[in-house]
Protein backbone atom coordinates (compact mmCIF):
# COMPACT_ATOMS: atom_id res chain seq x y z
CA UNK A 1 0.00 0.00 0.00
CA UNK A 2 2.65 2.45 1.12
CA UNK A 3 5.07 1.49 -1.61
CA UNK A 4 2.44 1.98 -4.30
CA UNK A 5 1.81 5.47 -2.94
CA UNK A 6 5.53 6.26 -3.19
CA UNK A 7 5.61 4.81 -6.69
CA UNK A 8 2.70 7.10 -7.62
CA UNK A 9 4.60 10.12 -6.31
CA UNK A 10 7.72 9.07 -8.19
CA UNK A 11 5.72 8.58 -11.37
CA UNK A 12 4.13 12.00 -11.02
CA UNK A 13 7.65 13.49 -10.93
CA UNK A 14 8.93 11.53 -13.93
CA UNK A 15 9.80 14.65 -15.91
CA UNK A 16 11.91 15.95 -13.01
CA UNK A 17 13.86 12.71 -12.83
CA UNK A 18 14.51 13.10 -16.54
CA UNK A 19 15.84 16.60 -15.80
CA UNK A 20 18.08 15.14 -13.07
CA UNK A 21 19.40 12.29 -15.19
CA UNK A 22 22.22 14.07 -17.10
CA UNK A 23 23.55 15.48 -13.83
CA UNK A 24 23.39 12.13 -12.03
CA UNK A 25 25.32 10.47 -14.85
CA UNK A 26 27.85 13.33 -15.09
CA UNK A 27 28.61 13.42 -11.36
CA UNK A 28 28.93 9.63 -11.40
CA UNK A 29 31.48 9.68 -14.24
CA UNK A 30 33.49 12.76 -13.32
CA UNK A 31 33.37 12.61 -9.50
CA UNK A 32 32.61 9.08 -8.33
CA UNK A 33 34.54 7.09 -10.94
CA UNK A 34 37.75 9.04 -10.09
CA UNK A 35 37.08 8.40 -6.39
CA UNK A 36 36.90 4.69 -7.16
CA UNK A 37 40.04 5.14 -9.25
CA UNK A 38 41.95 6.43 -6.23
CA UNK A 39 43.05 2.84 -5.68
CA UNK A 40 45.72 3.36 -8.36
CA UNK A 41 47.69 5.01 -5.54
CA UNK A 42 48.04 1.50 -4.10
CA UNK A 43 48.65 -0.23 -7.43
CA UNK A 44 51.30 -0.27 -10.14
CA UNK A 45 49.12 1.46 -12.66
CA UNK A 46 49.25 0.41 -16.29
CA UNK A 47 46.91 1.87 -18.85
CA UNK A 48 45.88 -1.59 -20.08
CA UNK A 49 45.16 -2.82 -16.57
CA UNK A 50 43.12 0.23 -15.68
CA UNK A 51 41.81 1.06 -12.22
CA UNK A 52 41.24 -2.49 -11.05
CA UNK A 53 43.39 -4.69 -13.29
CA UNK A 54 46.82 -3.34 -12.32
CA UNK A 55 48.80 -5.31 -9.70
CA UNK A 56 48.70 -4.20 -6.06
CA UNK A 57 51.72 -2.27 -4.80
CA UNK A 58 50.70 -1.54 -1.24
CA UNK A 59 52.21 1.62 0.22
CA UNK A 60 55.16 1.59 -2.19
CA UNK A 61 54.34 4.95 -3.75
CA UNK A 62 53.64 6.67 -0.45
CA UNK A 63 57.02 5.44 0.78
CA UNK A 64 58.60 6.65 -2.47
CA UNK A 65 57.21 10.14 -1.84
CA UNK A 66 58.39 10.34 1.76
CA UNK A 67 61.80 8.97 0.79
CA UNK A 68 62.12 11.59 -1.95
CA UNK A 69 64.74 14.04 -0.74
CA UNK A 70 62.58 17.06 -1.58
CA UNK A 71 59.29 15.84 -0.10
CA UNK A 72 59.67 17.66 3.21
CA UNK A 73 60.54 20.87 1.31
CA UNK A 74 57.49 20.47 -0.88
CA UNK A 75 55.18 19.94 2.08
CA UNK A 76 56.73 22.87 3.94
CA UNK A 77 56.45 25.19 0.93
CA UNK A 78 52.82 24.25 0.43
CA UNK A 79 51.96 25.00 4.04
CA UNK A 80 54.01 28.22 4.17
CA UNK A 81 52.45 29.62 0.99
CA UNK A 82 48.88 28.71 1.85
CA UNK A 83 49.27 29.91 5.46
CA UNK A 84 50.54 33.23 4.13
CA UNK A 85 47.57 33.43 1.81
CA UNK A 86 45.23 32.58 4.67
CA UNK A 87 46.71 35.02 7.18
CA UNK A 88 46.92 37.95 4.75
CA UNK A 89 44.45 37.01 2.05
CA UNK A 90 41.62 36.12 4.41
CA UNK A 91 41.25 39.40 6.39
CA UNK A 92 41.93 41.66 3.38
CA UNK A 93 38.44 41.32 1.77
CA UNK A 94 36.85 41.90 5.18
CA UNK A 95 38.83 45.12 5.60
CA UNK A 96 37.95 46.21 2.06
CA UNK A 97 34.25 45.54 2.63
CA UNK A 98 34.24 47.52 5.89
CA UNK A 99 36.10 50.42 4.28
CA UNK A 100 33.73 50.42 1.30
CA UNK A 101 30.80 50.42 3.67
CA UNK A 102 32.13 53.56 5.34
CA UNK A 103 32.38 55.47 2.06
CA UNK A 104 29.48 57.85 1.72
CA UNK A 105 30.19 58.98 -1.85
CA UNK A 106 28.22 56.40 -3.88
CA UNK A 107 29.92 57.10 -7.18
CA UNK A 108 33.39 56.65 -5.71
CA UNK A 109 32.27 53.47 -3.95
CA UNK A 110 30.86 52.01 -7.19
CA UNK A 111 34.05 52.80 -9.08
CA UNK A 112 36.21 51.10 -6.46
CA UNK A 113 33.94 48.06 -6.48
CA UNK A 114 33.98 47.74 -10.27
CA UNK A 115 37.75 48.05 -10.36
CA UNK A 116 38.37 45.63 -7.51
CA UNK A 117 36.17 42.84 -8.91
CA UNK A 118 37.76 42.99 -12.34
CA UNK A 119 41.06 41.10 -11.70
CA UNK A 120 39.06 38.04 -10.67
CA UNK A 121 37.87 37.74 -14.27
CA UNK A 122 41.34 37.83 -15.76
CA UNK A 123 43.16 34.53 -16.11
CA UNK A 124 46.35 33.72 -14.19
CA UNK A 125 48.20 33.42 -17.45
CA UNK A 126 47.35 37.04 -18.30
CA UNK A 127 48.29 38.19 -14.80
CA UNK A 128 51.67 36.46 -14.94
CA UNK A 129 52.38 37.69 -18.48
CA UNK A 130 51.68 41.24 -17.30
CA UNK A 131 53.82 40.80 -14.19
CA UNK A 132 56.67 39.52 -16.26
CA UNK A 133 56.38 42.51 -18.59
CA UNK A 134 56.01 45.15 -15.85
CA UNK A 135 58.74 43.77 -13.61
CA UNK A 136 61.21 42.78 -16.31
CA UNK A 137 64.86 43.76 -15.89
CA UNK A 138 65.09 44.45 -19.58
CA UNK A 139 62.96 47.51 -20.10
CA UNK A 140 60.21 46.79 -17.58
CA UNK A 141 58.46 50.04 -16.57
CA UNK A 142 59.09 49.54 -12.86
CA UNK A 143 62.81 49.07 -13.33
CA UNK A 144 62.90 52.02 -15.75
CA UNK A 145 61.34 54.11 -13.01
CA UNK A 146 63.80 52.82 -10.39
CA UNK A 147 66.79 53.52 -12.62
CA UNK A 148 65.50 57.03 -13.36
CA UNK A 149 65.92 57.60 -9.61
CA UNK A 150 69.42 56.22 -9.91
CA UNK A 151 68.70 52.84 -8.34
CA UNK A 152 70.09 49.58 -9.67
CA UNK A 153 67.63 47.43 -11.60
CA UNK A 154 66.03 44.74 -9.46
CA UNK A 155 65.36 41.23 -10.66
CA UNK A 156 61.83 40.64 -9.35
CA UNK A 157 60.79 37.50 -11.23
CA UNK A 158 62.57 34.19 -10.62
CA UNK A 159 64.24 35.54 -7.51
CA UNK A 160 63.86 33.89 -4.13
CA UNK A 161 63.88 37.24 -2.30
CA UNK A 162 60.85 38.52 -4.19
CA UNK A 163 59.05 35.24 -4.78
CA UNK A 164 56.77 35.13 -1.74
CA UNK A 165 55.85 38.84 -1.88
CA UNK A 166 54.92 38.42 -5.55
CA UNK A 167 52.91 35.24 -4.95
CA UNK A 168 51.06 36.83 -2.05
CA UNK A 169 50.63 40.23 -3.71
CA UNK A 170 49.24 38.88 -6.96
CA UNK A 171 46.91 36.53 -5.10
CA UNK A 172 45.49 39.34 -2.96
CA UNK A 173 45.22 41.66 -5.97
CA UNK A 174 43.31 39.06 -7.96
CA UNK A 175 40.87 37.95 -5.27
CA UNK A 176 40.36 40.78 -2.77
CA UNK A 177 37.46 42.44 -4.59
CA UNK A 178 35.64 39.29 -5.48
CA UNK A 179 35.86 37.87 -1.97
CA UNK A 180 34.64 41.15 -0.51
CA UNK A 181 31.27 40.85 -2.31
CA UNK A 182 30.02 38.25 0.14
CA UNK A 183 30.95 40.47 3.11
CA UNK A 184 29.33 43.47 1.46
CA UNK A 185 26.16 41.38 1.20
CA UNK A 186 26.36 40.45 4.88
CA UNK A 187 26.93 44.08 5.88
CA UNK A 188 23.97 45.16 3.76
CA UNK A 189 21.85 42.69 5.72
CA UNK A 190 22.65 44.28 9.08
CA UNK A 191 19.67 46.02 10.67
CA UNK A 192 20.18 49.79 10.34
CA UNK A 193 18.50 50.30 13.72
CA UNK A 194 21.56 48.75 15.38
CA UNK A 195 23.68 51.58 13.96
CA UNK A 196 21.10 54.15 15.08
CA UNK A 197 21.08 52.72 18.57
CA UNK A 198 24.89 52.70 18.69
CA UNK A 199 24.96 56.33 17.56
CA UNK A 200 22.50 57.36 20.26
CA UNK A 201 24.73 55.61 22.79
CA UNK A 202 27.51 57.86 21.56
CA UNK A 203 29.53 55.22 19.71
CA UNK A 204 32.17 56.57 17.33
CA UNK A 205 32.56 55.21 13.78
CA UNK A 206 35.23 52.81 15.03
CA UNK A 207 33.06 51.62 17.93
CA UNK A 208 30.20 51.09 15.46
CA UNK A 209 32.42 48.94 13.25
CA UNK A 210 33.65 46.99 16.26
CA UNK A 211 30.27 46.42 17.93
CA UNK A 212 27.85 46.27 14.99
CA UNK A 213 29.58 45.55 11.66
CA UNK A 214 32.02 42.90 12.83
CA UNK A 215 29.46 40.81 14.76
CA UNK A 216 27.21 41.13 11.71
CA UNK A 217 29.70 39.40 9.42
CA UNK A 218 31.02 36.96 12.00
CA UNK A 219 29.01 33.92 10.88
CA UNK A 220 29.87 34.21 7.22
CA UNK A 221 33.52 34.80 8.11
CA UNK A 222 33.63 31.60 10.19
CA UNK A 223 32.12 29.56 7.34
CA UNK A 224 34.56 30.98 4.81
CA UNK A 225 37.43 30.37 7.21
CA UNK A 226 36.49 26.69 7.55
CA UNK A 227 36.37 26.40 3.77
CA UNK A 228 39.74 28.15 3.47
CA UNK A 229 41.43 25.74 5.87
CA UNK A 230 40.27 22.91 3.62
CA UNK A 231 42.61 24.23 0.95
CA UNK A 232 45.64 24.61 3.24
CA UNK A 233 47.27 21.67 1.48
CA UNK A 234 46.86 23.25 -1.93
CA UNK A 235 48.70 26.49 -2.52
CA UNK A 236 46.99 27.42 -5.80
CA UNK A 237 48.36 25.35 -8.65
CA UNK A 238 47.58 27.70 -11.56
CA UNK A 239 49.49 30.59 -10.04
CA UNK A 240 52.45 28.51 -8.85
CA UNK A 241 52.70 26.46 -12.01
CA UNK A 242 53.22 29.76 -13.84
CA UNK A 243 55.25 31.76 -11.30
CA UNK A 244 57.59 29.07 -10.04
CA UNK A 245 60.72 28.25 -12.01
CA UNK A 246 64.04 26.49 -11.49
CA UNK A 247 65.46 29.56 -9.73
CA UNK A 248 62.75 29.57 -7.06
CA UNK A 249 62.11 25.81 -6.85
CA UNK A 250 63.59 25.47 -3.36
CA UNK A 251 60.87 27.68 -1.88
CA UNK A 252 58.26 27.47 -4.64
CA UNK A 253 57.68 23.75 -5.30
CA UNK A 254 54.31 22.78 -3.88
CA UNK A 255 52.24 19.61 -3.67
CA UNK A 256 49.70 20.48 -6.38
CA UNK A 257 52.39 21.28 -8.91
CA UNK A 258 54.40 18.21 -7.91
CA UNK A 259 51.35 16.03 -8.60
CA UNK A 260 50.90 17.55 -12.05
CA UNK A 261 54.55 17.47 -13.10
CA UNK A 262 55.29 13.96 -11.81
CA UNK A 263 51.97 12.51 -12.95
CA UNK A 264 50.98 14.12 -16.20
CA UNK A 265 54.34 15.31 -17.51
CA UNK A 266 56.53 12.40 -16.33
CA UNK A 267 53.79 9.78 -16.53
CA UNK A 268 54.33 8.43 -12.97
CA UNK A 269 50.60 8.12 -12.43
CA UNK A 270 50.50 5.85 -9.37
CA UNK A 271 53.12 7.91 -7.57
CA UNK A 272 51.30 11.17 -8.32
CA UNK A 273 47.98 9.65 -7.26
CA UNK A 274 49.55 8.70 -3.93
CA UNK A 275 50.83 12.25 -3.41
CA UNK A 276 47.40 13.59 -4.34
CA UNK A 277 45.69 11.22 -1.93
CA UNK A 278 48.03 12.29 0.86
CA UNK A 279 47.15 15.90 0.02
CA UNK A 280 43.37 15.47 -0.03
CA UNK A 281 43.44 13.22 3.02
CA UNK A 282 45.16 15.89 5.10
CA UNK A 283 42.77 18.49 3.65
CA UNK A 284 39.78 16.41 4.74
CA UNK A 285 41.17 15.98 8.27
CA UNK A 286 41.84 19.73 8.48
CA UNK A 287 38.39 20.77 7.33
CA UNK A 288 36.61 18.34 9.65
CA UNK A 289 38.76 19.40 12.63
CA UNK A 290 38.34 23.12 12.07
CA UNK A 291 34.62 22.61 11.49
CA UNK A 292 34.42 20.77 14.83
CA UNK A 293 36.35 23.49 16.67
CA UNK A 294 34.20 26.20 15.10
CA UNK A 295 31.03 24.44 16.19
CA UNK A 296 32.31 24.15 19.76
CA UNK A 297 33.58 27.72 19.99
CA UNK A 298 31.13 29.75 17.95
CA UNK A 299 28.05 27.60 17.21
CA UNK A 300 28.66 28.26 13.51
CA UNK A 301 29.72 25.38 11.32
CA UNK A 302 29.66 24.22 7.75
CA UNK A 303 28.17 20.79 8.45
CA UNK B 1 67.27 45.10 -29.78
CA UNK B 2 66.26 48.70 -29.20
CA UNK B 3 65.78 50.13 -25.74
CA UNK B 4 62.30 49.98 -24.25
CA UNK B 5 60.87 52.98 -22.53
CA UNK B 6 58.23 53.62 -19.90
CA UNK B 7 56.10 55.43 -22.47
CA UNK B 8 55.42 53.89 -25.87
CA UNK B 9 57.68 55.39 -28.45
CA UNK B 10 55.13 55.35 -31.17
CA UNK B 11 51.45 54.44 -31.40
CA UNK B 12 50.83 51.63 -33.85
CA UNK B 13 48.22 49.04 -34.69
CA UNK B 14 50.71 46.97 -36.70
CA UNK B 15 51.02 44.41 -33.91
CA UNK B 16 47.31 43.67 -34.08
CA UNK B 17 47.48 43.33 -37.84
CA UNK B 18 50.33 40.87 -37.31
CA UNK B 19 48.36 38.94 -34.69
CA UNK B 20 45.38 38.59 -36.96
CA UNK B 21 47.63 37.56 -39.85
CA UNK B 22 48.94 34.65 -37.81
CA UNK B 23 47.06 31.49 -38.74
CA UNK B 24 47.74 29.71 -35.43
CA UNK B 25 46.31 32.60 -33.44
CA UNK B 26 43.17 32.64 -35.57
CA UNK B 27 42.71 28.92 -35.04
CA UNK B 28 43.23 29.28 -31.27
CA UNK B 29 40.78 32.16 -31.09
CA UNK B 30 38.23 30.07 -32.97
CA UNK B 31 38.66 27.21 -30.47
CA UNK B 32 38.25 29.61 -27.56
CA UNK B 33 35.05 31.10 -28.97
CA UNK B 34 33.60 27.70 -29.88
CA UNK B 35 34.28 26.13 -26.50
CA UNK B 36 32.97 29.18 -24.67
CA UNK B 37 29.73 29.35 -26.64
CA UNK B 38 29.00 25.61 -26.69
CA UNK B 39 30.28 25.02 -23.15
CA UNK B 40 28.33 27.91 -21.64
CA UNK B 41 25.05 27.09 -23.38
CA UNK B 42 25.19 23.40 -22.45
CA UNK B 43 26.30 24.11 -18.86
CA UNK B 44 23.56 26.65 -18.20
CA UNK B 45 20.85 24.48 -19.74
CA UNK B 46 21.81 21.29 -17.89
CA UNK B 47 22.43 22.98 -14.54
CA UNK B 48 19.08 24.77 -14.79
CA UNK B 49 17.26 21.52 -15.54
CA UNK B 50 18.90 19.84 -12.55
CA UNK B 51 18.31 22.83 -10.28
CA UNK B 52 14.64 23.01 -11.26
CA UNK B 53 14.14 19.36 -10.36
CA UNK B 54 15.96 19.85 -7.04
CA UNK B 55 13.86 22.93 -6.26
CA UNK B 56 10.72 20.75 -6.16
CA UNK B 57 10.09 20.15 -2.46
CA UNK B 58 7.74 17.25 -3.29
CA UNK B 59 10.36 15.31 -5.28
CA UNK B 60 11.07 11.92 -3.65
CA UNK B 61 14.80 11.50 -3.05
CA UNK B 62 15.55 15.23 -3.24
CA UNK B 63 17.83 15.25 -0.16
CA UNK B 64 19.71 12.22 -1.41
CA UNK B 65 20.39 13.75 -4.82
CA UNK B 66 21.55 17.02 -3.25
CA UNK B 67 23.97 15.12 -1.02
CA UNK B 68 25.09 13.03 -3.99
CA UNK B 69 26.28 16.13 -5.85
CA UNK B 70 27.62 17.84 -2.67
CA UNK B 71 29.91 15.05 -1.47
CA UNK B 72 32.59 15.43 -4.19
CA UNK B 73 33.12 19.07 -3.18
CA UNK B 74 34.30 17.93 0.28
CA UNK B 75 36.51 15.09 -0.86
CA UNK B 76 37.73 15.00 -4.44
CA UNK B 77 39.87 12.31 -5.96
CA UNK B 78 42.48 14.74 -7.27
CA UNK B 79 44.15 15.14 -10.63
CA UNK B 80 45.44 11.70 -11.43
CA UNK B 81 42.34 9.49 -11.19
CA UNK B 82 40.49 12.29 -12.97
CA UNK B 83 43.11 12.36 -15.71
CA UNK B 84 42.93 8.57 -16.14
CA UNK B 85 39.14 8.83 -16.36
CA UNK B 86 39.47 11.41 -19.14
CA UNK B 87 41.89 9.06 -20.92
CA UNK B 88 39.53 6.11 -20.62
CA UNK B 89 36.72 8.23 -22.04
CA UNK B 90 38.95 9.13 -25.01
CA UNK B 91 38.54 12.79 -24.18
CA UNK B 92 42.28 13.48 -24.22
CA UNK B 93 43.22 15.34 -27.38
CA UNK B 94 39.61 15.92 -28.34
CA UNK B 95 37.66 19.17 -28.54
CA UNK B 96 35.07 17.78 -26.12
CA UNK B 97 37.56 17.72 -23.26
CA UNK B 98 36.85 21.45 -23.03
CA UNK B 99 33.11 21.04 -22.84
CA UNK B 100 32.03 17.78 -21.19
CA UNK B 101 34.12 17.87 -17.98
CA UNK B 102 32.78 21.37 -17.29
CA UNK B 103 29.09 20.60 -17.83
CA UNK B 104 28.11 20.73 -14.15
CA UNK B 105 29.15 22.60 -11.04
CA UNK B 106 27.69 22.03 -7.59
CA UNK B 107 27.70 25.70 -6.54
CA UNK B 108 26.03 26.78 -9.77
CA UNK B 109 23.25 24.23 -9.32
CA UNK B 110 22.72 25.47 -5.75
CA UNK B 111 22.61 29.12 -6.83
CA UNK B 112 20.01 28.41 -9.55
CA UNK B 113 17.99 26.19 -7.21
CA UNK B 114 17.85 28.87 -4.52
CA UNK B 115 16.75 31.43 -7.10
CA UNK B 116 14.02 29.14 -8.45
CA UNK B 117 12.73 28.48 -4.93
CA UNK B 118 12.10 32.22 -4.68
CA UNK B 119 9.53 32.09 -7.50
CA UNK B 120 6.06 32.04 -5.86
CA UNK B 121 4.39 28.65 -6.18
CA UNK B 122 1.07 30.31 -7.05
CA UNK B 123 2.46 31.18 -10.48
CA UNK B 124 3.05 27.52 -11.27
CA UNK B 125 -0.27 26.53 -9.72
CA UNK B 126 -2.29 28.93 -11.85
CA UNK B 127 -0.41 27.81 -14.97
CA UNK B 128 -1.29 24.21 -14.13
CA UNK B 129 -4.94 25.19 -13.77
CA UNK B 130 -4.69 26.80 -17.19
CA UNK B 131 -3.81 23.35 -18.51
CA UNK B 132 -0.03 23.59 -18.94
CA UNK B 133 1.96 20.42 -18.25
CA UNK B 134 5.24 20.32 -16.30
CA UNK B 135 7.38 20.72 -19.39
CA UNK B 136 5.38 23.68 -20.70
CA UNK B 137 5.55 25.32 -17.28
CA UNK B 138 9.33 25.00 -17.31
CA UNK B 139 9.72 26.43 -20.81
CA UNK B 140 7.06 29.15 -20.73
CA UNK B 141 7.02 30.23 -17.07
CA UNK B 142 10.21 29.25 -15.26
CA UNK B 143 12.82 29.94 -17.94
CA UNK B 144 11.57 33.47 -18.77
CA UNK B 145 11.57 34.32 -15.05
CA UNK B 146 15.14 33.03 -14.55
CA UNK B 147 16.85 35.67 -16.66
CA UNK B 148 18.99 37.21 -13.88
CA UNK B 149 20.31 33.93 -12.50
CA UNK B 150 20.99 32.57 -15.99
CA UNK B 151 22.96 35.72 -16.77
CA UNK B 152 24.98 35.24 -13.57
CA UNK B 153 25.82 31.61 -14.20
CA UNK B 154 26.58 32.33 -17.87
CA UNK B 155 29.12 34.91 -16.80
CA UNK B 156 30.73 32.56 -14.23
CA UNK B 157 31.05 29.62 -16.57
CA UNK B 158 31.72 31.72 -19.66
CA UNK B 159 34.71 33.36 -17.98
CA UNK B 160 35.90 29.98 -16.70
CA UNK B 161 35.84 28.66 -20.27
CA UNK B 162 37.44 31.74 -21.73
CA UNK B 163 40.24 31.81 -19.15
CA UNK B 164 41.04 28.10 -18.95
CA UNK B 165 44.56 27.44 -20.17
CA UNK B 166 45.22 24.32 -18.11
CA UNK B 167 43.05 21.89 -20.10
CA UNK B 168 44.68 22.94 -23.35
CA UNK B 169 48.17 22.70 -21.87
CA UNK B 170 47.91 19.29 -20.19
CA UNK B 171 45.07 17.35 -21.80
CA UNK B 172 45.58 18.40 -25.43
CA UNK B 173 48.67 18.13 -27.59
CA UNK B 174 47.14 18.77 -31.03
CA UNK B 175 48.29 22.28 -31.99
CA UNK B 176 45.06 22.97 -33.87
CA UNK B 177 42.96 22.36 -30.76
CA UNK B 178 44.72 24.80 -28.43
CA UNK B 179 42.78 27.83 -27.12
CA UNK B 180 44.20 31.35 -26.96
CA UNK B 181 45.04 31.20 -23.24
CA UNK B 182 47.16 28.09 -23.72
CA UNK B 183 48.92 29.74 -26.65
CA UNK B 184 49.68 32.69 -24.39
CA UNK B 185 51.03 30.30 -21.76
CA UNK B 186 53.32 28.62 -24.29
CA UNK B 187 54.66 32.01 -25.34
CA UNK B 188 55.20 32.95 -21.69
CA UNK B 189 57.19 29.77 -21.09
CA UNK B 190 59.30 30.52 -24.17
CA UNK B 191 59.90 34.08 -23.02
CA UNK B 192 60.86 32.94 -19.53
CA UNK B 193 63.36 30.47 -20.92
CA UNK B 194 64.81 33.25 -23.04
CA UNK B 195 65.01 35.74 -20.19
CA UNK B 196 66.69 33.23 -17.88
CA UNK B 197 69.28 32.44 -20.53
CA UNK B 198 69.85 36.19 -20.88
CA UNK B 199 70.37 36.42 -17.12
CA UNK B 200 72.80 33.55 -17.24
CA UNK B 201 74.69 35.22 -20.08
CA UNK B 202 74.78 38.50 -18.17
CA UNK B 203 76.03 36.80 -15.00
CA UNK B 204 78.80 35.11 -16.94
CA UNK B 205 79.80 38.52 -18.26
CA UNK B 206 78.99 37.57 -21.81
CA UNK B 207 77.27 39.76 -24.34
CA UNK B 208 73.49 39.43 -24.21
CA UNK B 209 73.49 39.92 -27.96
CA UNK B 210 74.75 36.38 -28.35
CA UNK B 211 71.58 34.87 -26.93
CA UNK B 212 69.61 33.12 -29.60
CA UNK B 213 66.44 35.14 -30.16
CA UNK B 214 64.99 32.79 -32.73
CA UNK B 215 61.97 30.78 -31.65
CA UNK B 216 60.62 33.33 -29.20
CA UNK B 217 57.55 35.36 -30.07
CA UNK B 218 58.23 39.09 -30.18
CA UNK B 219 57.08 40.80 -27.00
CA UNK B 220 54.86 43.29 -28.84
CA UNK B 221 52.97 40.42 -30.40
CA UNK B 222 52.49 38.71 -27.05
CA UNK B 223 51.08 41.91 -25.61
CA UNK B 224 48.73 42.29 -28.57
CA UNK B 225 47.55 38.72 -28.04
CA UNK B 226 47.06 39.49 -24.36
CA UNK B 227 44.89 42.47 -25.23
CA UNK B 228 42.67 40.47 -27.56
CA UNK B 229 42.16 37.80 -24.89
CA UNK B 230 41.18 40.28 -22.20
CA UNK B 231 39.18 42.66 -24.38
CA UNK B 232 35.96 40.59 -24.71
CA UNK B 233 35.78 40.17 -20.93
CA UNK B 234 36.23 43.91 -20.44
CA UNK B 235 33.35 44.45 -22.87
CA UNK B 236 30.73 42.24 -21.20
CA UNK B 237 31.86 42.74 -17.62
CA UNK B 238 30.27 46.14 -16.85
CA UNK B 239 26.87 44.99 -18.12
CA UNK B 240 26.84 41.83 -16.06
CA UNK B 241 28.25 43.28 -12.85
CA UNK B 242 24.94 43.72 -11.04
CA UNK B 243 23.94 40.16 -11.95
CA UNK B 244 27.03 38.48 -10.58
CA UNK B 245 26.91 40.48 -7.38
CA UNK B 246 23.37 39.15 -6.96
CA UNK B 247 24.53 35.64 -7.81
CA UNK B 248 27.21 35.68 -5.14
CA UNK B 249 24.63 36.89 -2.63
CA UNK B 250 22.18 34.11 -3.49
CA UNK B 251 25.03 31.63 -3.15
CA UNK B 252 26.04 33.02 0.21
CA UNK B 253 22.57 32.70 1.72
CA UNK B 254 22.45 28.98 1.08
CA UNK B 255 25.96 27.68 0.70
Amino acid sequence: MKSSLLWKRVWRHKLFYLFLLPGIVWFFIFSYVPLYGLQVAFRDFTFVGGFTGSPWAGLKYFRQFFDYYQSSDIIRNTIVISLMKLLVGFPMPIILAILLNEIRNLKFKKTIQTLSYLPYFVSWIVVVTLMQRLLSMYGGPLNDLLSSFGAHPVQFMNNTTWFYPLVLGSDVWKNIGWNSIIYMAAIAGIDQQLYEAAKIDGASRFRQIWHVTLPGIRNIAVILFILATGSLMSAGFEQLLLLNGPATASIGSVLDVHVITSGIQQGRLSYAAAVGLFQSGIALILIVTVNWIARKVSDVSLF
Amino acid sequence: MGALYFYPRKFTLDNYAQVFDNRQIWQAYKITILRTVIGTAAHVLLCTLMAYALSKKTLPGRTFFTFYIFLPTIFSAGFIPYFITLQKLHLINSFWVYVIPMLFNFMHVVIIRTFLQGIPEEIEESARIDGLNDFQIFVRIILPLSGPVIATISLFIGVAHWNDWFTGAYYVSDKNLIPVQTLLQQMLTEAEALSSSMQRAAQQGGQTVNVNMAGATPESMRMALLVITVFPILCVYPFLQRYFVKGVMIGSVKG
